[in-house]
């Protein structure tokens, strides 16, 4: 498989603000790639250095093989992109700033093409509305039309869900693996919500301050053998004895008030309930995660 | 070339379809028809501010309130007004784009940033012919059309010069060619200022800023003023009035030609310089 | 008290001039006037007044009597207020509004001629003084002094040709005084020029204006409408 993205110890630094720090991670060609971290991590700084819009203090891009400094030209004729809100020239109708876009890519598309595209993106009979008019959901799927109007290799989406409805982010996902699965485009899928690329990558990166956390492939790091298991139960004592005369003893991570904190696998769980339904103790609350979701719920929690 | 063509034929859409484009084209003719009705109706009492410190000795005789006269008062008085316009719609390309967000659909297109700021500036060089065109046609071919042709009284700080009517076509032609030039200053430093700030607004004071301070020292003859003077934009723009002295001081011309021109390469050539190192955080 | 002094210069100059008779003079003149009823006449302006920038130019004269003056010309241009060639004949033919003296003698274009003043007998007329230069042997006027309250003096020297019959002049050059025109820097806009060491205004400058005349066409019953100005 062939690399589409390979991001080598890139750095930038606003003043004495270091926004993204040695960050390194890789996209081969197929992928739906999540880049994922928290509002602030650096995402968008990164994405906007793959994009050319910002200069790296340090290291290298390379798409499709090639250096990013020396040919963005060529590099930009097989990337498509929405980086952040998808703002366009209100004063005029989507058509015609779609219209723009097809120029400044030196394509001729018929009025058939452009009918083609808006169905794609579910804006069909509404072409010719200013896009002062549209709503920031609209907007995001005119975005998407632009991204797509020169029909990239790869596709870079910078938290393309904001602002769709539910019905909007299904029909987005659709259309993320549509464009994955039937015409083969790899995917850059930046969020800030684990589940969204939980639900459509097959590869992530998370990041922290400008730094890679984690990369590898979603099922690997979502695995099921290492959960983190929350209850809450009512008879404090009576729970703390039981457990230390059980086999769960070693599984215990802490006691926070009523709150007992387990890490095992997932089939475990069961027969630990049943285990405190047996002792007769109460149990209030029971939730569970996997160690990617406990960790980036430990992230979020410290930057919120 | 095909891809440069291609962003400019944008630009040049963008530029014709913005209401603000409209701006400058409806104040154009709005002064100029206003103040062709006040010269219409009141024009010799006007006039009389001139030549009264003649009119105890002499009679003019001959057609004085026509058609190039009042293109050369709208013109003298338009030269100070357009930069607002010019630096309204050139000041906002660049930093319009950054503070709505649009400059990352333009810039993430396979064109280069010089391109881009080259294709933005022109598109400005553009508006502002198209101002100038409107001026010519409001100031010149309307006014001959209401008050006739005739000779020309000039009027500057040496005194009158009367140019005539048979020889002012190819004065007009290249003093608007000069006042385009002027006014290609103003766009150059708009550009620049869009380049280097990221909100709509300030380049467009900014530019008026300069041309104020500017104006305001080229008025006053102060020795230490007049050390600067010669290096101001602002000096040099007025100096399509030259064409309308006799004999025309051509070197007088060709000098402030050379230092408007001087000026536009060098905005033009920090805008790019800027644009290419700008970070875009919007 | 002007009105005195020029009582008392009037019996000077006539007792020190009694050989010839102003009288005489003005009326061999003003027969040459009479015998114009309107002529018309091609002419070349020259311009050359302070603070004025202006290209010669031709134009045509229209005269009719009495004083029916006019040069039409394709542009603008500058004439005197008091315009010699329209007041000369006009003053000179009215006899009965002024007296005159002979206050001199004086060789000009080799002609020798006689100082003839001119005094209005009306003190609220616009003439304080007439001054013309009047060839003796050949009654023309060389040159003419004429002040007048509102205009101030004015020269002109007139110079003669074929058509010395009807006095009328080949060229005629006019003297004026004018305070330079002065136009605030402000007000000009002249940003790119650098102001010069300003002079006092209420010193006078002189100017001149040069009319040539040539294809003079005399008495062709000129219509009235000519000299009725467009606007």
């Amino acid at each position: 498989m062939n690399t589409a993205i390979c991001v080598r110890e890139i750095s930038k630094s606003f003043g004495n603000f270091s926004a993204v720090n040695q960050l390194s991670f890789t996209v081969q060609q197929g992928d739906i790639y999540g880049f994922l971290g928290p509002n602030g991590s650096g995402k968008s700084t990164t994405l906007r250095m793959m994009m050319g819009l910002i200069k790296p203090s340090a290291g290298d891009i390379e798409i499709f093989g090639t250096s990013l400094s020396l040919h963005r030209h060529s590099i930009m004729r097989k990337v498509g992109c929405i980086i952040e809100k998808p703002d366009f020239y209100g004063y005029m109708s989507a058509l015609d700033n779609l219209k723009l876009f097809a120029r400044a890519n030196l394509l001729t598309y018929s009025p058939k093409q452009y009918q083609d595209l808006f169905h794609l993106v579910g804006l069909t009979g509404r072409e010719k509305d200013k896009v002062k008019t549209y709503s920031h959901g609209m907007k995001q799927r005119l975005g998407l039309a632009q991204a797509l109007i020169h029909d990239p290799e790869l596709i870079i989406l910078d938290e393309p869900n904001t602002g769709l409805d539910p019905q909007g982010i299904i029909d987005l996902r659709n259309l993320i693996l549509q464009l994955n699965q039937e015409r083969g485009k790899t995917i850059l899928f930046s969020s800030h919500i684990l589940t969204e690329v939980q639900q459509l990558c097959n590869r992530m990166v998370v990041i922290n301050k400008g730094k890679s956390v984690v990369e590898g492939k979603v099922e690997e790091l979502l695995s099921t053998e290492s959960m983190h298991v929350r209850i809450e139960l009512s008879q404090l004592d009576k729970a703390i004895e039981s457990i230390n005369q059980s086999t769960y003893r070693p599984k215990l991570v802490n006691i926070d008030d009523h709150l007992f904190r387990f890490k095992m696998s997932k089939q475990e769980i069961p027969e630990l309930l049943r285990f405190f339904m047996d002792q007769q103790i109460d149990i209030l609350r029971v939730d569970y995660r996997n160690e990617l979701e406990e960790y980036f719920l430990k992230i979020t929690t410290d930057q919120s | 070339m095909k891809e440069f063509k291609a962003i400019l034929i944008n630009e040049l859409i963008k530029t014709m379809k913005r209401p603000r484009t409209y701006i400058g084209f409806g104040v154009i003719t709005f002064v100029c028809l206003m103040l062709q009705a006040a010269f219409y109706k009141d024009g010799k009492e006007i006039l009389s501010f001139v030549t009264q410190q003649f009119e105890n000795v002499f009679n003019i005789e001959g057609r004085v309130l026509n058609g190039n006269l009042i293109c050369f008062i709208l013109l003298q008085t338009l030269i100070v007004q357009m930069p607002l316009l010019v630096a309204l719609v050139t000041g906002d390309a660049v930093s319009g784009e950054t503070a709505s967000g649009t400059i990352r659909f333009l810039l993430t297109r396979p064109a280069s940033r010089t391109k881009i700021v080259l294709a933005k500036w022109l598109a400005g060089l553009f508006y502002t012919l198209l101002l100038l065109i409107i001026l010519g046609i409001m100031a010149l071919v309307v006014s001959r059309f209401i008050f006739g042709e005739g000779d020309l009284m000039s009027l500057n700080s040496e005194g009158l010069t009367v140019i005539s009517g048979d020889d002012i076509n190819w004065r007009w032609g290249y003093a608007f060619l000069i006042a385009f030039l002027s006014l290609g200053v103003v766009a150059s430093l708009g550009t620049f200022l869009s380049c280097i700030l990221d909100n709509s607004i300030t380049p467009i004071v900014s530019v008026m800023a300069i041309i104020i301070i500017f104006t305001i020292i080229g008025m006053f003859d102060l020795p230490s003023f007049d050390v600067i003077k010669p290096f101001l934009f602002t000096t040099h723009m007025i100096s399509w009035k030259n064409l309308f002295e006799d004999p025309i001081p051509f070197q007088d011309i060709l000098i402030s030609i050379v230092v408007l021109a001087f000026h536009i390469l060098l905005f033009i050539s920090l805008s790019i310089f800027y644009f290419n190192r700008k970070d875009i955080q919007s | 008290m002007k009105s005195v002094t020029l009582f008392f210069l009037l019996i000077i100059s006539s007792s020190c001039f009694a050989g010839d008779d102003p009288g005489t003079l003005i009326r061999n003149l003003n027969k040459k006037f009479k015998l114009i009823n309107d002529y018309t006449a091609q002419v070349y302006m020259q311009f050359d007044i302070p603070g004025v920038k202006m290209k010669s130019m031709n134009g045509k004269v229209f005269y009719k009597q009495p004083d029916k003056f006019r040069i039409k010309a394709k542009g603008i241009f500058f004439l005197p207020k008091q315009n010699p060639m329209q007041q000369v004949s006009s003053m000179l033919l009215d006899t009965m509004s002024y007296t005159s003296v002979i206050s001199g003698y004086e060789t000009i274009q080799g002609k020798n001629c006689a100082i003839v003043n001119i005094i209005p007998l009306k003190n609220t007329s616009e003439l304080i003084l007439g001054k013309f230069w009047i060839d003796l042997q050949n009654p023309l006027v060389y040159r003419s002094q004429i002040t007048t309250r509102n205009s101030g003096t004015l020269d002109t020297e007139s110079f003669y040709s074929d058509r010395s019959a009807y006095a009328l002049p080949e060229k005629v050059i006019i003297h004026v005084e004018v305070n330079k025109i002065k136009v605030p820097k402000m007000m000009a806009a002249d940003l790119n020029k650098k102001s010069k060491p300003k002079s006092d205004p209420n010193i006078k400058e002189k100017g001149t204006i040069i009319l040539s005349f040539s294809n003079y066409k005399i008495n062709t019953k000129l219509d009235d409408e000519v000299f009725i100005k467009e606007d």
